[in-house]
């Protein structure tokens, strides 16, 4: 197994590579030097900093409740849209139809984002809130029916909702009572990869966000452009610790494969 | 009440199918077919003065955008593409197969390793990057320090700045199909190649490689469709000097307000997506 661990090394530098930027953030958020790379000793002020500065925090607080919105949405509208592709039997056009489903999926973000820009101004529409959620949870709609419908394919495959109809349930029991807690860990692993596409999304944010709407990418954003100052990098790891501990989140609720046809 | 949303969930009649996917349906409808083709009619249209719009049709704007001021953001966008992929697949297939053959109980490990990254918001880590690149950055100022180099190296704002940038961001977009199409591989022929009396390199090359050919398919239209539109590295890493594709479209929108012309370029761009997915098509049927 010489060749093996060739490639061993080979992997680990390259995960070096993917992890260098991250890590260098990190160190450099406890530095205490105002000019970023010489280390000038350990501080937490630019913490304190940020958790006082009321522009950062307020944008901080707009991506949460943007990321919770768009999540709940894409989860709703995914669970019901595998629902139909699942159960339901194949009606016309259904290929075309799933092909279009994961469009968001691919379509580069820039189209995406001038696209609903666009359409929305010229349809009249005052950009706000709530069009920028709506966007959010179209890029996230096909990582929660991807979740969800791989579930309920197993689920399918082990027959319980027929084994409940067939003692006496309707549809409906059937539904409340057995797919959905069967499918809730999906459901939350969907939502949870939701939050964070939308977390951490900054082009679509950046076309769709009318003046005013400030979310921590854009903030972020804003301040590499015009004006760097320390504060920037905690903040990038309040970033980066969010996304870290929604991965871990979703490790823990996803489904294996072997494990639906335990039930 | 109950018995109407039986009704919904047992969809025996398509009413129901086409109920439960209304809202899919509405947002589909709403936020990705509408806009887009507002942008292919917009893409045909004249830009008046002060950003308004003028329903004189015409080809003008494609016309523009293949103009000697626009043809080589074109052509620079299509060549970063081009490298992109080529790097992410030629550095991103090895560690796909570790993965798959050799990394045995650190698999798991390393896929959620590999995700984080692939989550994490490309921002912060251009922005790192500016730190670990920069003129004063960690690597100039530690060749200086230890006597290499006397003057720092400008890396940021170069095309090689550009490359790394967009390899760094796109290479899980590779690995996971790769992956994805590697573990699919049956073991047993791999094995049945090595009883035949093929060379672990042989046995490669005639085996497992074939056998992997949906997932390098996969993963150069994963890095390279997006990749096409990726608007972000140049406007953090790489500047106005080598403007691509997607910073040009935005530009068009937030800066110039001409947006026949910003629709035009986006109409290109949507039709190198649908080109890439249609060649997909008849890949995977042939």
């Amino acid at each position: 197994m010489k060749k093996s661990r060739g490639m061993g090394l080979y992997c680990a530098g390259v995960f070096g590579f993917l992890y260098l930027p991250l890590a260098v953030m990190f160190v450099f958020s406890f530095n205490d030097a105002r000019r970023n790379v010489v280390w000038k000793g350990f501080t937490l002020k630019w913490y304190s900093a940020l958790f006082q500065n009321t522009d950062m925090m307020a944008a901080m607080l707009t991506s949460v409740e943007l990321a919770l919105s768009a999540a709940a949405i894409a989860a709703v509208i995914g669970m019901l849209a595998s629902y139909a592709m699942v159960k339901h039997k194949p009606f016309r056009g259904r290929s075309a139809y799933d092909a279009l489903l994961s469009v968001p999926l691919m379509m580069p973000e820039v189209a995406l984002g001038v696209g609903i820009l666009t359409f929305l101004v010229r349809a009249g529409y005052e950009l706000d809130f709530f069009a920028l959620a709506c966007s959010h949870a179209l890029i996230c709609l096909p990582y929660t029916i991807a979740a969800v419908r791989a579930r309920l394919i197993s689920l399918q495959e082990s027959s319980l909702e027929d084994a409940a109809m067939d003692l006496g349930a309707t549809e409906w029991q059937a539904f409340v009572k057995v797919t959905l807690p069967l499918a809730r860990p999906a459901i939350i692993s969907g939502a949870l990869l939701s939050f964070t596409v939308s977390f951490q999304d900054f082009v679509t944010s950046f076309f769709v966000a009318g003046i005013g709407i400030v979310t921590m990418p854009i903030k972020i954003y804003s301040m590499i452009k015009f004006g760097v100052s320390p504060e920037i990098n905690a903040l990038s790891v309040c970033l980066l610790l969010a996304t870290f501990t929604l991965i871990a989140l979703n490790a823990a609720f996803a489904v294996r494969p072997d494990e639906a046809s335990r039930h | 009440m109950s018995r109407a949303l039986s009704w919904l969930l047992g969809g025996r009649t398509p009413l129901a199918t086409h109920l439960l996917l209304a809202p899919a349906s509405f947002w589909l409808l709403f936020l990705l077919v509408i806009p887009a083709l507002g942008l292919i009619v917009l893409s045909f249209a004249t830009n008046g003065p002060y950003g308004t719009i003028v329903w004189e049709f015409g080809f003008h704007n494609y016309a523009r955008a293949f103009d000697p001021k626009y043809l080589p953001v074109l052509l620079r966008t299509f060549a970063f593409a081009a490298a992109t992929t080529v790097l992410c697949l030629l550095i991103g297939y090895p560690v796909a197969y570790y993965l798959s053959f050799r990394a045995g109980r650190w698999r798991n490990i390393m896929l959620v390793g590999l995700m984080v990254p692939f989550w994490s918001s490309c921002l912060v880590a251009y922005y790192s990057w500016m730190i670990v690149l920069g003129k004063e950055g960690l690597i100039n100022a530690n060749l200086i320090r230890f006597g290499f180099l006397s003057e720092p190296i400008g890396f940021l704002y170069t095309p090689f700045a550009i490359l790394l940038g967009l390899v760094y961001f796109y290479l899980p977009f590779a690995v996971l199909p790769l992956y994805a199409s590697l573990d699919k591989v049956p073991r047993s022929v791999v094995e049945a190649a090595y009883d035949l009396g093929a060379g672990r390199w042989t046995a490669f090359r005639k085996v497992t490689l074939p056998l992997s050919l949906p997932g390098v398919v996969a993963a150069c239209l994963l890095t390279f469709i997006p990749c096409l539109g990726d608007f972000l590295t140049v406007e953090i890493l790489g500047g106005p000097r080598y403007y691509l594709l997607g910073n040009l479209i935005s530009n068009q929108f937030m800066m110039a307000q001409d947006w026949p012309f910003g629709s035009a370029l986006t109409s290109l761009l949507l039709a190198g997506l649908v080109g890439g997915l249609w060649l997909y098509q008849r890949w995977e049927k042939a």
